[in-house]
């Protein structure tokens, strides 16, 4: 496996990584997205982890940053984010397509990463699979129950909550890692369109969105027959943080990544094998 | 005048190509030349963006810049449990190296960050600098280490990040989402950096007073000292995932960097 660095895209204003094993030619590629403003490594290196994890299996990745994001640039397209997003991921897949052969592409992301591989999932036919860690979730009745129960059972915590409330909190935000909601509705159908399209999702939730995800369960409660679907996977970690800042979870994440890419996008190579 | 962004490369460098960095040429043929030794750990990550923009800042300014990464950090080949003291100042020597090549010049001053300053200073005798930046360096490791160890005992209870205390365990052995090894650890633990022959100047965030014998015996060997208006949160349970951005740093830097010897 080797890595190489590209400056690429429309305007030669994006920045990346490749990761490209030793077979000539592989079907499908990995492109890992920004996590908020972090640049392409992601939080604590974790995609770096992925990607040489994954390269190991015999997938060429791509790591990289969209537009103003890390070392990357503004296109000057003056283009909605959206579209900027799109173009940016086509870019990206424009390039693992000619450096390792690639016809297919798997995006992951988190957080703001996992919103906008959905976003691009949505539309562009080249995507066979999604990974979404800390992607969309909606509060249910039973995230509510959950939640709110124990605290009620519980004169601490109701002193805890009343006291928060009262007095000016000094604690600061957490990472904004700008993520835009849109309504459940529209999400269960874009889902809903994937999976009739052929794609495999994966969706990972970490135990660090106590405040709208709390229990497996959710999942179903969220999005019905999508999480009842063959090409739908689930996996929540709720020890673990949103960031995987520990390395055992990262370590945990990075094997249920392996493991659903290999069981359910197998890589088929044209050339001397990974 | 702003360098065009699609100047700026990214590469491979170093034994085994495995050395990330991005070169920013500058606008005009260039007699001096910056160096920027990135900090470690997630000090590295938070500041990712000030140094872009510290070499951004200097490249337009006339004077080309290296930014890179050490083995087992960021880009570079090698994981978080690669990461040796020894071999950070190997790196920084074939960095001030590539960067000499690429920009023609044999005068190079150098810029670090925390531990990316410390290494600055360790270097100085390969790297033969015309002046050393250090921002917060870390010039007593000892303390250092014990304050990251504590941070890293606060982070695991901290119910704010995670659903329910970690046991000690599943944080040993790392710093805020890094593993150290066990040598790495004891390098720094032992750290007690010497003034470098070369001009030193140390840039300050407005901490609480410091006065370590350590910070005194480079003064004292004419090392100059640039104050902040404003402390950075290097070491904040709650902000150890924002990014570090000093409009004041990136200014003073680049006018350090590029003053006339």
């Amino acid at each position: 496996m080797t890595e190489q660095a590209f400056r690429f895209g429309r305007a030669q204003h994006l920045v990346g990584i490749a990761g490209l094993p030793s077979a000539t030619s592989a079907q499908t590629g990995i492109i890992v997205l920004n996590a908020g403003l972090v640049h392409r490594i992601g939080p604590f290196r974790l995609h770096v982890a992925i990607a040489r994890r994954l390269n190991a299996c015999g997938y060429p990745t791509l790591r990289f940053d969209l537009s103003t994001l890390g070392d990357s640039a503004a296109s000057d397209e003056s283009l909605p984010r959206a579209q900027q997003v799109r173009a940016d991921v086509a870019d990206a897949m424009d390039l693992l397509g000619a450096q390792a052969g690639c016809t297919r592409f798997v995006l992951v992301g988190l957080c703001s990463g996992a919103e906008n591989a959905h976003l691009v999932a949505c539309s562009d036919p080249r995507i066979a699979g999604a990974i979404f860690l800390d992607g969309f979730a909606y509060r249910t009745p039973g995230f509510l129950l959950r939640h709110y129960l124990p605290k009620l059972a519980n004169p601490v915590r109701i002193w805890r909550f009343v006291h928060r409330r009262l007095r000016p909190s000094r604690q600061l935000a957490a990472p904004d890692f700008g993520m835009a909601i849109p309504p459940l509705a529209q999400v269960r159908a874009e889902l809903a369109d994937m999976l009739q399209r052929g794609l495999k999702l994966c969706f990972v939730y970490s135990g660090g969105n106590t405040e709208y995800f709390n229990h497996r369960r959710q999942f179903r409660e969220c999005y019905g027959a999508v999480a009842n679907h063959p090409g739908t996977s689930l996996e929540y970690f709720k020890a673990a943080d949103h960031t995987y800042i520990l390395e055992d979870d990262r370590r945990q994440l990075v094997d249920t990544i392996e493991r659903w890419l290999l069981r359910n996008l197998p890589q088929t190579t044209a050339g001397s094998g990974a | 005048m702003i360098a065009r962004h699609d100047a700026e490369r990214p590469f491979f460098f170093g034994a085994d190509q495995g050395l990330f960095g991005i070169y920013h040429p500058p606008v005009a043929p260039a007699t001096q030349a910056a160096l920027l030794c990135p900090p470690l750990g997630q000090d590295h990550i938070r500041s990712h963006r000030l140094y872009r923009q510290l070499a951004t800042v200097l490249a337009a300014a006339g004077m080309p810049a290296l930014r890179f990464d050490f083995f087992g950090s960021g880009d570079s080949a090698g994981d978080s449990a690669d990461i040796r003291w020894d071999r950070c100042l190997t790196d920084t020597a074939a960095a001030a190296a590539e960067l000499r090549r690429l920009s023609g010049c044999d005068r190079i001053a150098v810029f670090g960050a925390r531990l990316g300053g410390s290494i600055a200073v360790a270097a100085a005798a390969s790297v033969d600098p015309s002046r050393i930046v250090a921002w917060d360096p870390v010039l007593d490791g000892a303390d250092y280490v014990a304050r990251l160890d504590a941070l890293q005992d606060s982070l695991r209870i901290d119910t704010r990040r995670f659903n329910q205390p970690r046991a000690a365990e599943a944080a040993a052995g790392q710093w805020q989402g890094f593993t150290i090894d066990a040598r790495l650890r004891q390098q720094l633990a032992e750290l007690r950096l010497e003034p470098p022959s070369t001009q030193m100047h140390l840039i300050e965030s407005a901490l609480p007073a410091t006065t370590t014998p350590s910070r005194q015996r480079f003064i004292a060997h004419g090392a100059t000292v640039t104050p902040l208006s404003s402390s950075t949160p290097w070491e904040e349970l709650e902000r150890l995932e924002m990014a570090i951005i000093s409009h004041e740093l990136v200014q003073s830097a680049s006018g350090l960097l590029r003053e006339a010897t």
